[in-house]
Order: structure tokens, then sequence, then C-alpha cells
């Protein structure tokens, strides 16, 4: 029993770095469908520039996130209007091949500045836990899920609650009717992607405490959170919220019950029988791709 | 991706190109050599093929062959030679691709006719690679490649110039345990590894080796690649309290089992990872420096060993790469030209079939230790076991490479 309830935890702790790290990835293709290969090397560019401020100031990786959030915004930003914007409403290979291309560019400069080498950031208490009886709650997993909930709230605020996020809303529900009723479409576009590159920047901050990472650990990431997106219905955020939550479920249950081996596998077979029987995914909707299209 | 290698592939062709018509230029200008004496027999220099994986996947550990290679050369020459040639490196990039690792070997041997031949890294590349020297009857000597596979096929000129294939790897572990008096044994252990061609044979050896001393398996995993995250292992493991842990770790998981272990509150009177250990800083800052200590790992060689030529070779790769110490990798491909040029030395000419007699026949002396071989070219040495201690990495057995005669045992609880 005790056995259950910390995998449970465990998982619950994981999913939430998963869910706000799968975030932006959504949100991206949801307003602009873009999917964005290049959000795994972003997370790992913020893991890398984190693990330089906290190495050099010994400020708590947990707090640079704040300071991550609004430089990642800034650079998304100018991606989007430098790189992004340029592609338009081009077809969503097009979208693929430009950020992939993004992603290896990220990775190369990752590699020269900074080298092919592991770094992981070790606060103070990076191996220590918390105790409930005989449960153990890893500070680090849980700062860094708070840090992420936080994060995860604050979005959802803002998309739910300000004008610019209903914006963003209409836009990815309706991108003409929102163009007719003066919603600026590139605006939009270039908010909703700098928003998106910024949870990437919370989401590395996290990163860079929780794993060891060097400048290919992209790929690993983009995998698992693509998965994770299409699990959940592309799209749709409190789909790759649950989604994310249980993939972390999978992977420690799994862990734990069956094998260590089986632990991604299953994960990707519950994608591969979901979408058997939702193609849409969890909480995708196929009336949004036939607007779209 | 193949596109930008692609580029600078041919980028690097163009440079090479230019180099070598500068190196002709410079040659025709001085004229005939007439002032070295020892060279005053204008003789043609001894070319060595050899394919590297200086771009890609392999390319961090490919560098270091290629450094490992190059500081050897510098050595030789600077010592007259071989056989009184000067000794030539013809390196190309195989881009960590195994089908330009077999078209690289073909057109060295058959079109630019090298003189001697020596291996590429990893065993995925020198699988293809020593196959094409096989066929064409050219000694091979590779650096780094000690998957088991490599070894089945009744090779007659393939040498692994490293002390032990994977399967044997733990062994000096094994026996390091063994010498223990029988009270004080561990008596229990959990064993995990990484699903990968170097951590896997390592461990599963490990464990019917000690099963067979009577310690009892409690836990034991194989876990692939892309797993990142290891607290429920670290809570299944503390859960059964195993004497031993040994993890077959690649890096990143290395360090991740240890931090989790360290989450749960679990400390094994012993723990043993194959190679992450070995990675010195990155690795004690990953963990933290005090969670290294009493850790223990294999590994072929250390630059403190006080093996012969060691110490040249670290100070010259120092003196040549602004100061760093040598990777293992770089230190691999020294003892495979170390290797082959004992064979060259003793045979007194580059016969592919005498060296290849005289090497299943012989032990050379390396700065990895003296090194044989069975008539399939696997190494019959015993791999180092080095533990960290206060802070840095001690050589701990085999007797004859100690750094010291303090073992940390039972490893102290995490601080």
């Amino acid at each position: 029993m005790e056995h259950l309830v910390q995998s449970l935890i465990l998982g619950l702790l994981i999913g939430g770095v998963y869910a706000l790290m799968a975030s932006g990835l959504t949100l991206v293709f949801g307003v602009m469908r873009i999917i964005n290969v290049a959000h795994g090397a972003l997370l790992i560019a913020s893991a890398m520039i984190t693990w330089y401020i906290w190495r050099a100031t010994g400020i708590d990786p947990f707090l640079i996130a704040i300071l991550m959030t609004f430089l990642m915004f800034g650079v998304g930003w100018l991606l989007y209007r430098t790189v992004i914007s340029r592609i338009g409403a081009a077809s969503v290979s097009m979208s693929v091949l430009l950020t992939f291309g993004l992603a290896l560019t990220i990775e190369g400069l990752l590699n020269v500045f900074a080298g092919n080498k592991f770094r992981s950031a070790t606060p103070s208490y990076f191996d220590q836990s918390f105790r409930l009886g005989g449960l153990i709650f890893p500070k680090t997993q849980v700062y860094g899920a708070t840090v992420a909930l936080v994060m995860l709230a604050a979005l959802y605020f803002i998309l739910s609650k300000t004008w610019t996020g209903r914006a963003i809303r209409a836009t990815s529900q309706n991108p003409t009717s929102a163009a007719l009723i003066g919603v600026s479409a590139t605006g939009v576009a270039a908010l909703a992607f700098a928003i998106g590159t910024a949870t990437a920047g919370v989401g590395g901050s996290i990163l860079s405490v929780l794993y060891p990472f060097f400048p290919a650990s992209h790929y690993d990431w983009i995998s698992r959170l693509l998965g994770i997106v299409v699990l959940g219905g592309m799209g749709s955020l409190p789909g790759a919220f649950v989604a994310a939550l249980l993939l972390g479920l999978a992977e420690t249950l799994t862990a734990t019950y069956i094998s260590l081996q089986w632990a991604t596998l299953v994960f990707y077979m519950t994608i591969l029988v979901v979408l058997l029987v939702r193609p849409q995914g969890l909480f995708g909707s196929q009336l949004r791709e036939d607007v779209a299209a | 991706m193949n596109k930008i290698s692609g580029r600078s592939f041919n980028r690097r062709k163009i440079f090479g190109l230019t180099v070598i018509a500068a190196a002709a230029l410079t040659v025709a200008a001085c004229g005939s050599p007439a002032t070295s004496s020892k060279a005053a027999v204008a003789t043609a220099p001894t070319v060595i093929g050899i394919s590297l994986p200086l771009t890609g996947d392999f390319s961090q550990p490919g560098t270091q062959a290629q450094r490992g290679y190059e500081v050897w050369r510098d050595m030789v020459n600077a010592n007259g030679g071989l056989l009184g040639h000067p000794v030539e490196l013809k390196i190309t990039d195989d881009a960590s691709n195994q089908d330009t690792a077999v078209a690289d070997y073909t057109r060295l041997i058959t079109q630019d006719k090298v003189d001697l031949l020596l291996g590429t890294f990893s065993s995925l590349l020198n699988f293809p690679a020593s196959a094409v020297a096989e066929k064409n009857g050219m000694l091979y000597v590779e650096p780094a490649g000690g998957a088991p596979t490599m070894f089945t096929r009744g090779f007659k000129y393939l040498f692994f110039a490293q002390p032990a294939v994977a399967s044997a790897q733990a062994d000096v572990f094994v026996n390091w345990i063994k010498s223990l008096p029988v009270d004080t044994r561990p008596k229990s252990a959990a064993y995990a590894t990484q699903d990968d061609p170097f951590t896997r044979p390592v461990i599963e050896s490990m464990q019917s080796q000690l099963e067979a001393l009577g310690i009892k398996t409690l836990y034991s995993k194989v876990y692939p690649a892309e797993t990142s995250n290891f607290q429920t292992v670290a809570s299944a493991i503390a859960a059964k309290k195993p004497d031993i842990i040994a993890q077959g770790a690649v890096f990143e998981d290395g360090v991740s089992l240890v931090r989790s272990l360290r989450q749960v509150g679990y400390s094994p009177k012993a723990l043993f990872q194959t190679s992450a250990p070995g990675n010195g800083s990155q690795y004690s800052t990953g963990v933290g420096a005090a969670n290294t200590e009493g850790v223990f790992y294999t590994v072929s060689w250390n630059e403190k060993a006080n093996t012969p030529l060691n110490k040249e070779f670290v100070a010259a790769y120092a003196q040549k790469y602004n100061n760093e110490v040598p990777a293992e990798d770089a230190a691999d491909a020294f003892a495979a030209a170390q290797i082959l040029q004992k064979a060259v030395e003793s045979v007194g000419s580059i016969d592919q079939t005498k060296l290849a007699d005289w090497l299943h026949a012989n032990t050379v002396e390396t700065i990895l230790g003296p090194l044989s071989w069975d008539a399939t070219g696997a190494p019959q040495s015993s791999f180092i076991l080095a533990q960290w201690q206060s802070g840095s990495v001690e050589i701990v057995a085999p007797s004859a490479a100690a750094t010291t005669t303090t073992v940390v045992y039972p490893k102290p609880a995490w601080k």
C-alpha cells in the first residue's frame, strides 16, 4: 500500500512538471498550427542559462525561473517576428522543418558556447526530502511541481480572464471570425509563441535542477512532450495537463509494478490505444481541425 | 543534419587539400633535406590509415582518440620514427556513420594503399570496419569496441587495445570482494543497468559471479536509455536494503540514481557504477562532491596509473592540448598505437600476417598495463578498479596499478 501511495505521489510530482513543459507546445499548436520541434531545445537552452546564473551567483534556480519567464518571453517574441512568422499559414510540415532547423541551431550554439558536457544545478537541498511517515517527497520534485503549477495557474488566468488571453483563444478556435472582430492575427500569434517560449523558460529552470542535461538532451524531451500533446489532444491545454499526469503515473507505476523496461513503452502504448478509440486525443475536438483546414 | 555535416565535411576537405598543397610547396622550396642526420636517408614516411567519428554522435570520444593517436605520432617521430621511417597519420572523418567508416577503410586500403591501419571508435563502427581490414588481410588494432560480438567472428587480424571485453570488466571488482574476509563480505546486492551494449554485459556478468559467491540478489532490473526519473528505482532498492548496489550507468542515469538514493536516504555498504563516475568533475558536481565518497567504478586507464610511459603520455598530452588531462578514450587510442608500434619493431617489417602472429604470441607493455590476446583478438587482462576517495579518484586494484592501499569500505553514510 505504501508502495502504491509513494508511486502515485512521485508520478503526480513528475507529471506536474511535464504538464508545464508541454503547455507551451500545445498552446503554440492550438493558435498557429505550428508544431514547435524546437520547444525541447528552448527548454535545454533555458536550463543552460539558469545553470550559468546559478553557478555565477548562487541564486536558487527556482527563483531564476522568474527571470527566465521574461527572458524567454522576449526570445520567443523575437524568434516569432524574425523567423517563425515567415512561414505564416503555410503547411504544418513546413513548421516542423523550420523548427527542427531551429532546434539544431540552438543545439549547435549550446555546443559551441557551453561545450558538450553534462550539467545539473545542485542547490543545497538537491538531495534532501520531506518525509511523512514512510513516504518520501524529494524537495526538488516538490518545489519543481509547485513552480510548475503556479505557472500553469498563471497561464490559465491569462488565457481565460484577460482580453489578450481571450484573443488568443478566439484565434485558436476560429481565426477568421477573430480577425473580423479586430483581433490582429500576427500580434496574437507572436504573443502566443512568446508565452509558449516563456513556459519553456520556466520548465528549463526546473529541468536544470531535476535532471542532468547536455546540449543534445532536447531530443529525449521533445519526443516525450509531443507524446503528451498528442495524447491530450493537439492544442488542448487541459488535455496536455491530464496527459502529463497520466505519463508521470504510467512511468512510476509501471516501474514499480511491472518493469522499468516497460515504463516508457506503456506510455506510448496508451497513446496508441487512446488514438484508436479517440483519434482527436483525450480533449481534442475534431471540429477545430475542420475549421482550420 | 546531413546537409550541415556534409557541408562542414567538404569545407574540411578543402581545408585539408590546401594544407597538403601548402606543405608540398614548403617541402619543394626547402629542397632536399640535408639538415637532419638521422633522416639523412630520405626515407618515405610510413602512412597509417585511420577513420574516426570526428563529427556526429561520437564526436567527443572520437576527437579524444584522434588526440591520443597524434600524441603517439609526435612521440614516435621525436624518437626517430618507426623502423627509421617518419610516421604519418591519414585520418578521415566518418561522421559516426557505419557506411562511411566502411567506405573510409576500403579507400584507405585499396586506393591510398596505406602501410598500416589503426581502428576507429565504438563497437558500432569497429564491427564493420574490422571486417574490411580482415578481408584485406590488414592488421587492425582498435581502441574502443569491447562488445562481445566483436570476438565471435574468429577474426585473425583484429586486436582490442583495452584490458578486457565488456563481460570481463567487472572481474576486478568481484576479485576485490573475494579478497575480503568472509565475515565482512557483503551478503546481498541490487543490480540496475541501462539497456546498453557497454553496460549490460558488465552488470550481468557481475551478478552471476557474485551469486556464485553466495551473495543474494534482491533486485535486478534493466531500464531503457531514455529513463530519467530514478526515485522509484531508488525507493524499490531501498526497501530491500541490499549491501551492494551495482549500476550499469552511462552517465546521467548514474548521477540521477545517486541523487535519488540520497533523497530516499538509503546508503549501501558498497556502490558500484560502470562508467558514470569516470567523468571527473562532471560526476562529482552532479551528485555533490561529498556523495562521491567510496563510489567504485572500473576503467581501462587512469592518469595516475604507474604504468611505463604513462607519465610521459600525460605530460605530452597536456603540453599539446592546453594543460588538459587526457580522457580515457585518448589513452586507449595511444595504447592501440603502442601495440602496433611494438609489433612492427619486433617483427622488423610491416608484413601484416607476421604482425598478427606476433601479437597472438606475445604480451605488450602499454600505458594501460600489459596486454595479451586470445585467438579472436579479445584481450586477457583486467580493468582497473577505481574509487572516489576524499573528492578525487584513486586506483585500489589490481595492486600493480594501485595508487593507494586504502579502500573505503563500508561506504560512509550520506553526509
